[in-house]
């Protein structure tokens, strides 16, 4: 469904360019949840953004293609392209608060993807959050920045996209709702030929929603391992330290 | 062990003054009784809005409770100084640390404070800044010009030139890596020991509690729903809210759990 075939992101600085990430093969498959593990800097988020073409050409330089359904995105126009992350590709980021305009009321975001007041209600409700009657009056700067990543989230839902990139989905939120993204991700790829990429440092989640997961760190990515692999994987040097350090404050 | 802290009682409620409607009072904190011992590690957890920081701030003397009392048992003359006996190291260091000032001369300045000109200058420095791992080459940085973890450790150092009894961590840990988390986690140990501090840690984040704290205080809806030692609350939770709070965190939550949460909606 999503082939990655990325050599090399590069950052252009005025004094040099500098390596991001060497080497990113992968396939995802239909009905599967692939993550990413990685430390703070280690690039994860910009190796996300780079798979629909989101970076900024100014400064960053992709050298590879991604295929998604065997159609190259970077060779795709700009109309093509933003329709692919309109209907198939989504994203839910971190700092889902910046995904919206702040003088647009949410009631714009909703019903651009959706026409069906009983889904999205069953989706707000799902997410302890306030029905659209109510939800719609507001503007993005009144929520707080866990329901924005919610709303992102349940926005993602409504266009019924084939793949759901979320980075961070449970850095900004409680305990209490990342296990709602839990249940709702797995939910998820089960349907149609739907899959997930997930980019997180939250290993405990990682280890409970995946079905393969790799590890990024020193520009590089691992391989994807089945998650009892990747648990158990003593002979990569690059996951010896952060399962070492996981594993002390787990016991 | 001795007692250095004893809170009796303590209720902290505001008014809502608006001029549209009628004026009314709600309640933050309910009837919350504790104790702390000296050199005890405390840990409290619960979510957002349960009240956790606004005990921490009543502690360290920002707030003023409404009814109740806390009663501080220290053992040094802390009246002639100038420092507070009670530290708390917040979350956003980035915005505390002084833009203007170099690192080292912000703790010399703490040190001064303290101590009154009566101790070696360097040696002090020298040690703290060894014992929270905060490298020579950073000293002469300015607060943006440092990493967030470097920040931190610039934060800390400051406080323990005050030479506090009791420190209050606030969220140390969130948004930091697994392995930034367990340096950490190690460091307040260490000075746990080294300094012979007492500490409160604030964190909703149980699998850290669980390594640092000596006992844990759960919080819900404005009042301690639990405490108990490590082994209790981890073992054997009493609690409904402890149990749902454990399951969270360990991602075990069906969607019927979820009760605990209706009241979260806005």
């Amino acid at each position: 469904m999503l082939q990655v075939q990325i050599e090399e992101i590069t950052i252009k600085t005025p004094a040099q360019n500098r390596v991001l990430l060497n080497d990113a093969f992968f396939n995802i498959g239909e009905n599967q949840i692939f993550t990413i593990l990685g430390k703070n800097g280690s690039g994860k988020s910009t190796f996300a953004k780079s798979i629909t073409g989101l970076l900024d050409e100014g400064y960053y330089s992709v050298y590879g293609s991604v295929y998604f359904n065997e159609r190259d995105i970077f060779s795709l126009s700009i109309e093509e392209l933003l329709k692919l992350r309109r209907d198939k590709i989504k994203y839910v980021f971190q700092d889902a608060m910046n995904s919206f305009n702040h003088l647009k009321k949410l009631k714009y975001y909703f019903e651009l993807l959706a026409k069906n007041k009983n889904e999205i209600d069953d989706l707000l409700g799902y997410f302890l959050l306030p029905d659209s009657e109510k939800l719609f009056k507001m503007y993005p700067y009144e929520v707080s920045g866990g329901m924005a990543q919610r709303i992102s989230f349940v926005l993602a839902l409504l266009s019924k996209p084939e793949l759901i990139i979320l980075d961070e989905p449970t850095s900004g939120i409680d305990s209490a709702i990342a296990n709602l993204f839990l249940l709702k991700l797995k939910e998820f790829v089960k349907q149609d030929k739907n899959s997930v990429l997930l980019i997180t440092q939250d290993i405990l989640f990682a280890e409970k929603v995946s079905d393969k997961i790799a590890y990024l760190s020193n520009n590089r990515l691992s391989a994807f391992y089945n998650v009892k692999d990747f648990l158990n994987k003593k002979d990569d040097p690059l996951l010896v330290d952060f399962l070492e350090a996981n594993n002390q404050i787990k016991a | 062990m001795n007692k250095l802290i004893e809170i009796e009682n303590l209720n902290y409620t505001v008014r809502s003054n608006s001029l549209l409607s009628n004026a009314e009072t709600k309640t933050i904190l309910k009837n919350i009784s504790l104790e702390i011992g000296t050199n005890e590690i405390i840990g409290i957890t619960g979510e957002s809005g349960s009240g956790k920081t606004t005990l921490i701030k009543l502690i360290a003397g920002i707030l003023k409770p409404s009814s109740g009392k806390i009663k501080f048992v220290l053992l040094k003359e802390w009246q002639s100084l100038k420092t507070n006996p009670v530290q708390i190291l917040f979350q956003n260091n980035n915005e505390i640390l002084n833009p203007f000032r170099f690192i080292e001369d912000i703790v010399e300045e703490a040190i001064l404070l303290r101590n009154k000109g009566k101790i070696d200058i360097d040696t002090e420095k020298q040690k703290i800044f060894g014992s929270v791992g905060f490298k020579d080459e950073l000293r002469k940085r300015k607060g943006f010009e440092l990493s967030g973890g470097e920040q931190q450790r610039a934060a800390l150092s400051r406080i323990l030139a005050a030479k506090p009894e009791l420190l209050i961590l606030d969220e140390p840990f969130s948004a930091q890596d697994v392995e930034s988390q367990l340096n950490l986690l190690n460091l307040f140990k260490k000075i746990n020991e080294e300094y012979n501090l007492t500490m409160i840690c604030v964190a909703h984040n149980l699998k850290i509690l669980r390594k640092l704290a000596d006992r844990i205080f759960v919080m819900y809806n404005g009042e301690i729903v639990e405490s108990g030692s490590i082994e209790d609350i981890f073992n054997s939770p009493k609690n409904d809210y402890t149990k749902f709070l454990l399951k969270c965190e360990n991602y075990n939550l069906k969607y019927d759990d979820l009760k605990f949460k209706t009241n979260l909606t806005i």
